[in-house]
């Protein structure tokens, strides 16, 4: 066997081995869909806790992936740009919460913020708690999401070289300016893919938000709820359900990498 | 103008240390040094985009150190023109500006009417640099600071792009600082020259000086001077008429005449190659102080110009003559030659 | 990073089993417990592990959840143990399990913290006063999922009649809006600590567990009582879920244990669970504060010959 030979077996052990990962991935999400996914789908129709819990799902986690957008890029700017003190500190701070068991960051979000922490009473003044309510809800989602899209986000904006930046600036731009006109464009792909990540994990959490809020129910407490009530069968078509519909939103956002990503003329 | 004083800049672990230099308003300057030596930090630092560590920065006499780059009214070319890859060609060089139609009329002055309804990934390094220049110019800055604009131009655009630049700098009375490594450029262009390396300044003088009086071996070898020789020196005990600061310079069993500029230490000679005069035999006299006799060891042409290296003694003396002068000579390896240099041509330091 | 000097130790790593005892031989029990129970049940098993060198392995969570992987997922455990004999008759048996055995009583109570509203004040004879005042947040667990939850309920209909106050049921569930109804009691106990909760409903067995301050119900209300099992069928509740509509009714709370039909070490299991019925292990629950009972009830047929002498 000479070197071309090898170069085969080589090529053919990577091709195995991405497709073991990805039956891995696809199997268990395939039969989710298959033994749930028709009835899921007829239940639309006649269950409104389902349509309600799909809806509240989709608006919290849209509202948490808005806000970490706003709140986070930023931050993922100033960290990509090695402007924090203590960067690789922040940084591995920041990513913290993606170690903590759900649960335990749900009553963490509890202690920090729940009405009798002074965060909690400062809430109430304004007539928000987190408990039983969507800003709870939206405070989980955020909490165990929002560290994918700094990291990601930052990636993103590390790769556009500076330099363009500093062009701008001689060209008159403010760094505010500069940043929002030359790298918002260019780290555009980035960061929407890194907002999608978020959104995803968003919707899919559940040990995080039942702490804070079991009524009103998200899908996933909902799938929970119905399994434990009534059993597999009947939390199968939940679940199945958002996965479809999950996958138009992901797909959409999936194929506006491939083509134009915001800001980018067309070629 | 652009003057700086005892300059200090961080990039990353580079330091740019204590570089001082003046460029009148209206000159060319030069900046020269080898990769990493700090050209590009310098600049950086004069357009502001680099925080100045220590040291200050005036610009058309006013101290601008802590000004904000977008008010220093400063252009900046980057060697690979960085234009903005989501914008199309008049997008870019309209950036800056809030008169679009002076930009565009300027990028078409300057040849890249045609691109510019383009993207910029479509365009060659030439054409890059064009639109790079364009948009740099378009807000009006009267100070330009080019990154070795031309080392990405194919050979003949570098040429057209090179006299399109001296026209423009003339008409519109800019300051250029010019960072190059390529010696020809300096010569041609410069008013001022400013030697680079290791983040430190060697000298900053006309281009002439800086050939003909570099400040050290270092500087010498850089600019591509033929013979540096190291040795030491002492002050001339004979000869009347002999000024101060003439030296007898020994290394080995060489002895050379020559100047010094600076009360430095002597410790190397340096003589350019194309101020080595040669002969078959020694003339009578002349006011040439220097004359040594040797072997010819090696002659190579360079199209119409030729180098010829002298064994004298133990050292090599490498003299650069034309073409036509070989072959009038008669030189070829092994004869025999005289070499004659003026002791101004011989530089101490 | 020297990746190829980490990765033997990684190897090393995932190869390393922490239960090699298991591969000894030696007898392997796999217990599910109700979360109230973890402690007491951890305490038996110790006690039990070391006078047979038995290997045990303890799964602690929701009650009704415990059930659902029986039966729904196949994880069959060789004994489980709940704070609530009912979903055996209601769940598991026939299909999962056979038999089971009452072997402790439990009680509705309510559990606080020194931070709750009205605390300073609260007693056995009051308790509904606090609970029914506007603005104290009480919580509970979801009657279509718990027992606990419609046992609450159950205790609000009996306080009704005992302290001859109509319409205190439903001032007392109107205590609890649906923000503050939790499927599972961990997370009850969670918000009660964190302060969320001022107080909640639910079984002795938990407040114990969860080291809360609690206070004991009147007998006849609190479902604590086998002797008073007419008294307590007098409440009833009707429960709405998805598919279907039922009606419980009162009755004593007693622990509940069994040994399901699909065990994989059947043996071991019904060695534990006769373990932990007999005087020994009645002392260890004890002194867990469980109130064991001195002669297990045994219901069901087909109970192994090891437990049938325990039948009353």
């Amino acid at each position: 066997m000479g070197s071309r030979g090898a170069h085969r077996v080589a090529a053919a052990g990577v091709v195995a081995g991405a497709l073991l990962l990805l039956v891995l991935l696809a199997l268990p999400i395939a039969a989710l869909v298959l033994r749930g996914g028709m009835t899921g789908l007829e239940q639309l129709g006649s269950d409104r806790e389902l349509r309600h819990a799909l809806l509240l799902t989709a608006q919290t986690a849209i509202v948490a992936t808005l806000v970490t957008v706003m709140l986070g890029t930023p931050l993922a700017y100033l960290l990509a740009r090695d402007r924090v003190p203590a960067g690789t500190l922040v940084g591995a701070l920041l990513d913290l919460p993606l170690l903590i068991p759900h649960p335990v960051a749900g009553m963490a979000l509890l202690l920090a913020f729940g009405r009798a922490s002074p965060a909690g009473a400062a809430l109430a003044q304004l007539g928000l708690a987190i408990v039983g309510s969507r800003t709870g809800i939206v405070l989980a989602m955020l909490f165990v999401a929002a560290p994918l899209y700094v990291s990601a986000a930052r990636e993103a904006i590390a790769r556009v070289d500076v330099r363009y930046e500093s062009v701008a600036r001689t060209l008159g731009d403010s760094p505010i300016r500069a940043a929002w006109r030359v790298t918002r464009p260019l780290a555009g792909r980035g960061l929407l893919a890194a907002a999608v990540v978020m959104w995803a994990r968003a919707v899919s959490e559940f040990g995080a938000i039942v702490i804070l809020t079991y009524n009103p129910k998200v899908a996933s407490v909902l799938s929970y709820d119905r399994f434990t009530g009534e059993g597999l069968d009947a939390a199968l078509p939940v679940a199945a359900v958002l996965v479809i519909l999950a996958l138009v939103p992901l797909l959409v956002l999936r194929s506006l990498r491939a083509g134009t990503a915001l800001g980018e003329p067309a070629r | 103008m652009i003057e700086v004083e005892a300059l200090a800049a961080r990039a990353g672990a580079f330091e740019l240390r204590d570089v001082s230099f003046s460029l009148p308003h209206g000159a060319w300057g030069i900046v020269l040094g080898s990769a990493g030596s700090g050209k590009t930090t310098l600049l950086e630092t004069i357009a502001g985009v680099r925080a100045a560590a220590s040291g200050c920065v005036r610009l058309r006499g006013a101290d601008v150190t802590q000004v904000v780059p977008e008010r220093r009214g400063v252009g900046i070319v980057y060697q690979h023109a960085l234009l903005f890859p989501h914008l199309t060609v008049e997008q870019n060089v309209c950036y800056g500006t809030h008169d679009p139609q002076h930009a565009v009329g300027l990028a078409r002055r300057l040849g890249a009417g045609p691109l510019l309804a383009r993207g910029v990934r479509e365009l060659s390094g030439g054409e890059r640099q064009i639109v790079a220049l364009a948009r740099a110019l378009a807000p009006g800055p009267d100070i330009l600071l080019l990154d070795e604009p031309l080392a990405a131009v194919d050979p003949r655009g570098r040429t057209r792009l090179r006299r399109e630049l001296r026209a423009l700098q003339r008409e519109l009375s800019l300051t250029v600082l010019h960072v190059t490594h390529d010696l020809g450029e300096a010569g041609t262009l410069g008013d001022l020259a400013i030697l680079l390396e290791g983040g430190r300044m060697l000298q900053a003088a006309a281009p002439e000086q800086l050939f003909r009086r570099p400040v050290s071996a270092a500087a010498a070898e850089f600019l591509g001077a033929e013979n540096v020789y190291a040795g030491s020196a002492s002050p001339l005990e004979s000869g009347a008429g002999d000024e101060p600061g003439t030296m007898l310079f020994r290394a080995g069993s060489l002895r050379l005449v020559g100047l010094a500029a600076a009360r430095v230490p002597i410790a190397h000679a340096v003589i350019r190659g194309e101020d080595v005069v040669l002969a078959r035999e020694r003339a009578g006299t002349s006011s040439a102080r220097n004359v040594l006799e040797g072997v010819v060891s090696e002659i190579v042409k360079h199209g119409a110009l030729a180098r010829v290296t002298l064994e004298v003694g133990e050292l090599p003396l490498v003299a650069t003559v034309t073409a036509g002068s070989v072959s009038e000579l008669g030189l070829l390896p092994g004869s025999r030659a005289v070499a004659t240099i003026k002791a101004t041509a011989v530089h101490l330091c | 990073m020297r990746p190829l000097r980490i990765a033997p130790l990684v190897a090393l790593l995932a190869c390393a089993r922490p239960d090699a005892a298991a591969a000894a031989g030696a007898d392997t029990v796999v217990v599910f417990t109700a979360a109230s129970l973890a402690v007491p049940v951890r305490a038996a098993l110790d006690s039990f592990a070391r006078r047979t060198g038995a290997v045990v392995q303890q799964e602690n969570g929701a009650s009704l959840e415990l059930a659902r992987r029986i039966t729904e997922l196949g994880r069959v455990p060789d004994v489980i143990a709940l704070a609530d004999q009912e979903l055996f008759p209601q769940v598991l048996v026939p299909r999962a399990a056979s038999w089971y055995v009452r072997f402790a009583r439990n009680r509705m109570v309510v559990a606080f913290t020194g931070r709750s509203a009205g605390a300073a004040r609260l007693t056995a004879s009051n308790w509904y006063e606090v609970l029914a005042r506007s603005g104290v947040r009480v919580g509970r667990s979801d009657p279509r999922l718990a027992p606990v939850g419609y046992r609450a309920l159950l205790l609000y209909r009996l306080a009704e009649g005992y302290y001859r106050l109509p319409g205190l049921a439903s001032r007392l569930e109107a205590s609890t809006p649906p923000a503050l109804i939790r499927p599972n009691a961990s997370e009850l106990v969670a918000l009660l600590q964190a302060g969320e909760l001022d107080y909640i409903v639910d079984y002795e067995s938990l407040a114990r567990a969860n080291h809360l301050r609690f206070v004991t119900l009147p007998p006849a209300i609190d479902l604590s009582d086998p002797a008073r099992v007419s008294d307590y069928a007098r409440a009833t509740v009707r429960i709405a879920r998805r598919t279907d509509t039922t009606t419980y009714a009162g009755a004593p709370i007693v622990y509940g244990a069994s040994v399901p039909r699909a065990a994989p070490h059947p043996a071991a299991g019904q060695h534990f669970l006769s373990y932990l019925l007999s005087p020994a292990g009645q002392a260890v629950l004890r002194a867990h504060a469980v109130d064991a009972l001195r002669v297990p009830e045994l219901v069901g047929d087909s109970v192994p010959p090891a437990l049938r002498a325990m039948r009353r």
